[in-house]
């Protein structure tokens, strides 16, 4: 009985050192980051492959060690390791390098002025060569409109992506929205514009007769934060007397709408931009 | 002798369902892979139910397209379902694969996902997956390496015009 039990410990000595030895054939470094070189030792000859996420190498080798180039091993992730015909393989991780590519969306192009969390970007960090850096990278964002100092601030990013949202400025102008990681910045233009007309700014007045024509136009048209609403915005007068109603349409011109009515012995004409509602004036009769 | 039949019977049953099962097992594996996707995690948007369920059809057709463009170095099933990065990176995969003479199965034993980001404006999610993977790599038909492990992998999916399609695909240690 002792003798069968030191044969089957004998037999499974040596069973584990052969394990070791012919794991030991095959030797790739667990560090690996993507874009630096790579060293892998391998025993015998024959053919080496390296299968990656996105490319596959092929090495002929003689004992001793193969060289892998820097700019070879561009992806990032599980890689696998293989000797055709040798019975060897192994896994082996490859890193992403620093941050040097940003992917930013910012969202809105187009955005009225003073509204609160109303502008949303997000980053997503890669390395040189598209591989996404999962690890924790600080990205800052920064929005400015023209000369004016704007807003500043850093996110972490958190399995690759940053996000940050942002009010608008209260002037209207092309906003520059900057992300920036490490020293890799990407620039959005976010176009800030006026908002809804402010009620206190639409007012009308009368600017001129001609034969049975009354000519009704607006002060220079802003929103609240004083920004001239652009130009191409409708203006809608609404002209009531006792035949009935008229409406014309108008659009700002250089800041100011203008509408020909007809003339009426006793009328009431109402100004409206959108959902707001301007002053109101009676022609014809008395004011 | 009556036992003695009953028990090679036995025996032989266990061993056909012992063979069987794995194997319904790799064909169900290797007609569609299973999705499991969790939402609860999604920041800075809530994800709508529509949202989940297109996504959960869309990576999983993403994962059935890799298995299919690997096992038979083509690229027409990639092209239907990414885009981007990871288009760009699986296409270069396939067409080294096809220069270098190997081919890779993948026996997908499911994915259990979770929803880490979905933008603002409802764009872009990205998703932290837990696949379940045996892979095999043939070179000239033989099996050079096999294995079966539990990968990290990090996706981002953007929509397009008829879908969501990933964008990034990246496996992680972590």
């Amino acid at each position: 009985m002792r003798t069968l039990i030191f044969i089957l410990l004998v037999f499974a000595v040596c069973w584990f050192a052969a394990d070791c030895a012919r794991a030991a054939e095959l030797q790739v470094p667990q560090n690996a980051v993507a874009g630096q070189p790579l060293t892998i030792h391998v025993a015998g000859s024959g053919t080496l492959y390296l299968i990656g996420p996105g490319q596959v190498i092929k090495r002929e080798f003689k004992s001793g060690s193969v060289e892998i180039k820097g700019e070879e091993l561009r992806n990032a992730g599980r890689w696998i390791a293989a000797v055709e015909g040798g019975n060897q393989s192994q896994v082996f991780w490859v890193k992403p390098g620093k941050p040097g590519k940003l992917n930013f969306l910012a969202r809105p192009s187009r955005v009225p002025v003073a509204r609160k969390d109303v502008i949303s970007g997000v980053a997503f960090v890669f390395d040189q060569y598209q591989n996404m850096v999962i690890e924790p990278t600080p990205v800052n964002f920064k929005l400015s409109v023209g000369e004016a100092a704007g807003s500043s601030k850093t996110v972490t990013s958190r399995a690759g992506v940053a996000w940050t949202t942002s009010g608008s400025a209260s002037k209207a102008g092309a906003a520059q929205f900057v992300a920036t990681a490490n020293d890799t910045s990407v620039r959005r233009v976010v176009q800030q514009v006026a908002a809804d007309p402010c009620e206190r700014s639409l007012r009308m007045h009368v600017a001129g007769r001609s034969g049975n024509m009354v000519t009704i136009e607006t002060d220079p048209i802003r929103d609240c934060s004083g920004n001239p609403v652009p130009d191409g915005t409708i203006v809608t007068f609404i002209q009531t007397d006792k035949t009935g109603r008229s409406t014309v349409d108008a659009r700002i011109k250089k800041d100011i709408a203008r509408a020909e009515l007809p003339a009426s012995d006793s009328a009431t004409v109402t100004v409206a931009a959108g959902v707001v509602l301007g002053n109101e004036l009676h022609i014809g009769g008395k004011q | 002798m009556k036992l003695a039949r009953i028990l090679v019977l036995i025996c032989g049953l266990a061993l056909a369902v012992s063979g069987g099962v794995p194997l319904l097992k790799r064909i169900f594996a290797d007609t569609k892979p299973s999705v499991q996707l969790t939402v609860k995690d999604a920041q800075p948007r809530d994800v709508e139910n529509v949202t989940q369920t297109a996504i959960e059809r869309d990576y999983t057709a993403a994962w059935l397209a890799i298995s299919t463009a690997l096992a038979n170095n083509t690229l027409k099933p990639l092209n239907d379902n990414f885009s981007g990065f990871a288009l760009d990176k699986l296409t270069q995969r396939v067409k080294d694969q096809k220069q270098q003479g190997i081919t890779t199965r993948i026996i997908d034993h499911g994915h259990k996902v979770n929803a880490i980001f979905y933008s603002q404006d409802g764009s872009a999610i990205e998703l932290k997956d837990t696949a379940s993977i045996e892979t095999q790599v043939l070179a000239g038909g033989k099996i050079i390496h096999s294995d079966q492990a539990q990968i990290h992998y990090y996706a981002v999916m953007t929509g397009a015009e008829d879908r969501w399609k990933v964008r990034v695909l990246e496996s992680s240690a972590e």
